[in-house]
């Protein structure tokens, strides 16, 4: 079973290369941080990945589906059935909390009662059930977090992107919702792949960390493995 | 220190006194009946059936042609402002057309296809009790929904695409994962623009019902059209300011209703990161073949008439009798457009501060704009035609001075929104170096904002040049514009000369845009 596939994808952002030759491979229910620095692919495989953009070369595999291949996309975003944190969280400044999660179950077709028993369980799981008629703009900017964790959890997706989810907020409350993440993940078993230029964040957060550099990977790993790579590099250097 | 609070004080000061002082004097000229208070003029304007049902036929047109320009204009705005085709470019150029030349140059465009002597009749002769009953539909409410709607089209297309550029693309990202494209715009992308196109169908409702030369070329009796009649045919200038006053007081009444019910009023038309785009496929491909549709049969159709209606010799007599005409409305368009583009730079500046001064200032800027030509040139001429101020009435200061106030919210906001994308820290280098706020002005603001003064200029000279409300009212004696004399020459002059004085205007229109696009063409190649 595969979660997420890239076999030998290539892909341009604005005329320019982004992803060489990217390779990489997701087990459902795992955890893999993408590591590095501004500008070096991370946030376009996360494009690639939710149908945002077709890969120039290679191909892209979603739960066993063919999902964009040599510069087609086969499944629209919306047919990918996954869910996305955005860096801004891009929450829709006129529509309520409710609303926010009602948005794709009703694109879905889910029924209404149905609708709105995960809307309540989902707002619970994330404590913001008190929060249900507020806007955006009315809300913290860690509630503002947990309704953008909210509207892509309802739906109950199998992979989540995170496209660094916490670099808004400040540290306290970085390390509260990080706690938060990995308790959500653990209940809910969906795999999670979650960009982060931090190294202390990568490392709480993963199972697998992949180290890109100029649209490519330069290191993959666990924690530990990642970590003695990195102190092999520092002596080197020394 | 004080240069800058200074100026932009005076600014304030200069434009309300200029801009408000027409208005003050309609409303205080209305209500004077022989030195004292009175409404005498507006109960005997309103107590006949006449201006009731002049009103409802204004307000029935304004209506009709909003909601033609919404339907059309904000898939259209959609499809040129969210899609990659290649046509899209020629077709927003095409749709542009007609709100840069004076509106009834369309109707005389369809009465070119549909009339007596027409291009129908002309080419099919079988065809005359046809291009009749068409022509019987053009010379009334349909003909006048039909002309204005196409006026104003571009205004909501190119609003519509203008603010899709400023929608965070993350957050209609954030929706596509659950929905199609058609469901994001409607929920998602829409609500967000909706204060904009709002505002924008709100403008276009005010200028279709103050227009006044489309519903006099193809005669429906209309509001604005008897102000004209009052002032011209009975030299009445008493009824005429009070005939004024209500079209004043529902502009003042329907931007108050705008400002403080949504807090809201310039579009905000800075662009985010690049827009998400969607992808051409065969919806928007249809939707685009059917725009090109609309485009042909709506602009290219009846200006093609027109300019294909004139012969080399209507040509010729038209230089020989518009050329004077046409040179003094280059002139003052240009004269008009350089004072524009100044009190636009310093108005633009005023806005960006946010201040009490700047929202004031915005709000009488968009009232001057909705207000009707002949609305203002009524004012302007009760308040300059005294014998202390004749040496400006006599002269064609006057009509730039109606101008300068009547569009100045156009450079305005084009400035405002290049100066608010510059960032602060440019300013604050150059403090830090020690500039004063004049030098950072000129050699910071200015040479940065270059393109937004040209863009500026130029809106701001084409609405001078397809003035004819304005002008037609305070024209100083033997100094008309082209858009006023093929006006006056259309009552007893030959159809063809007409069409040819109408074509020369519309080159002059396209003349400099022409000469950017070329410009431009040269620089970008190597």
């Amino acid at each position: 079973m595969i979660a997420l596939d890239f076999t030998n994808v290539w892909a341009s952002y604005r005329g320019k290369p982004a992803v060489q030759d990217f390779s990489l491979h997701l087990k459902p229910g795992e955890r893999l941080v993408l590591l590095g620095p501004s500008g070096c692919g991370k946030t376009t495989v996360l494009r690639l990945a939710a149908g945002f953009l077709a890969p120039d070369r290679g191909t892209v595999i979603l739960d066993d589906k063919t999902a964009a291949i040599d510069g087609r996309l086969v499944l629209e975003p919306e047919q990918r059935g996954l869910g996305m944190v955005f860096q801004d969280f891009a929450l829709w400044p006129h529509l309520s909390v409710h609303d926010h999660l009602a948005f794709g179950l009703k694109a879905r077709g889910v029924e209404k009662a149905e609708r709105e028993r995960r809307i309540a369980e989902t707002l619970r799981l994330v404590r913001l059930d008190s929060k249900v008629g507020a806007r955006p703009g009315e809300l913290s900017g860690g509630q503002q977090q947990r309704v953008a964790l909210a509207r892509a959890l309802v739906t109950e997706p199998n992979l989540l992107l995170m496209d660094e989810p916490l670099s808004s907020l400040d540290f306290e409350l970085g390390l509260e919702l990080r706690r938060e993440i990995l308790a959500l993940q653990e209940r809910l078993g969906f795999t999670l792949l979650y960009v982060t230029h931090n190294l202390d964040e990568a490392f709480a957060m993963a199972q697998r960390i992949v180290v890109m550099r100029e649209g490519a990977i330069a290191s993959m790993g666990s924690m530990q493995e990642i970590k003695a790579s990195m102190q092999s590099l520092l002596m080197s250097a020394e | 220190m004080f240069a800058k609070p200074a100026t932009l004080t005076l600014t304030a000061l200069l434009f309300l006194g200029i801009g408000l002082a027409p208005l003050m004097a309609l409303l205080v000229l209305s209500l004077n009946i022989d030195g004292a208070f009175g409404l005498d003029r507006f109960q005997h304007l309103w107590s006949s059936p006449k201006p009731w049902q002049l009103f409802g036929h204004s307000l029935l047109l304004a209506g009709l042609a909003s909601l033609i320009v919404i339907v059309l204009g904000v898939p259209l705005g959609i499809l040129f402002g969210k899609t990659t085709l290649r046509l899209r470019a020629p077709l927003l150029v095409l749709f542009t057309l007609p709100l840069l030349i004076p509106p009834y140059f369309l109707s005389l465009g369809w009465f070119s296809l549909l009339g007596r002597e027409g291009w129908l009749v002309r080419l099919f002769p079988a065809a005359e009790t046809v291009a009749k009953n068409l022509a019987d539909l053009l010379f009334g409410l349909p003909g006048c929904v039909l002309t204005l709607s196409t006026v104003f089209l571009p205004l909501i297309i190119l609003v519509t695409a203008m603010l899709l550029q400023t929608v965070n693309p993350r957050m209609e990202e954030a929706a596509r994962l659950y929905a199609s494209w058609r469901r994001v715009l409607f929920y998602i992308t829409l609500p967000a623009i909706f204060p904009g196109i709002a505002f924008m169908t709100l403008l276009v409702f005010m200028l279709t019902l103050g227009e006044v030369t489309v519903p006099l070329t193809l005669r429906y009796d209309a509001y604005p059209t008897e102000i004209l009649t009052q002032f011209a045919a009975f030299y009445d200038f008493d009824s005429a300011t009070a005939t004024a006053s209500p079209l004043a007081l529902l502009a003042f009444l329907m931007l108050m209703t705008e400002w403080y019910g949504r807090r809201w009023v310039m579009p905000d038309l800075r662009p985010s990161e690049a827009s998400l785009m969607i992808q051409p496929g065969l919806s928007v491909k249809f939707m685009m073949i059917m725009a090109a549709g609309l485009a042909l049969v709506m602009v290219l159709l009846p200006l093609g008439a027109l300019g294909l209606y004139a012969t080399l010799d209507d040509f010729s007599e038209a230089w020989t009798r518009g050329y004077d005409a046409l040179l003094r409305s280059l002139f003052y368009a240009a004269v008009g457009a350089s004072l524009l583009t100044v009190t636009g730079f310093f108005l633009g500046l005023l806005w960006r501060e946010r201040t009490c001064c700047s929202g004031i200032t915005q709000f009488t800027a968009l009232l001057l704009l909705i207000l009707p030509g002949t609305v203002l040139g009524i004012g302007l001429i009760r308040l300059w035609n005294t014998p202390e101020t004749n040496w400006i009435y006599a002269s064609p200061g006057i009509l730039i001075i109606g101008y300068v106030i009547q569009y100045a919210a156009l450079p305005s906001a084009v400035l405002h929104a290049v100066l608010t994308r510059l960032p602060p820290s440019l300013e604050q280098a150059a403090a830090l170096a020690g500039a004063r706020w004049w030098r950072r002005l000129l050699s910071i603001v200015l040479p940065l904002s270059r393109r937004g003064l040209l863009l500026a200029w130029l809106v701001s000279y084409l609405f001078c040049l397809r003035d004819t409300g304005l002008a037609m009212l305070v024209y100083p004696p033997g100094e008309d514009t082209l858009p006023v004399r093929i006006y006056t020459l259309m009552a007893n002059s030959r159809f063809g000369l007409v069409a040819a004085l109408c074509t020369l205007l519309m080159i002059a229109a396209l003349l400099p845009l022409a000469t950017i696009k070329l410009f431009r063409k040269r620089k970008e190649s190597p």
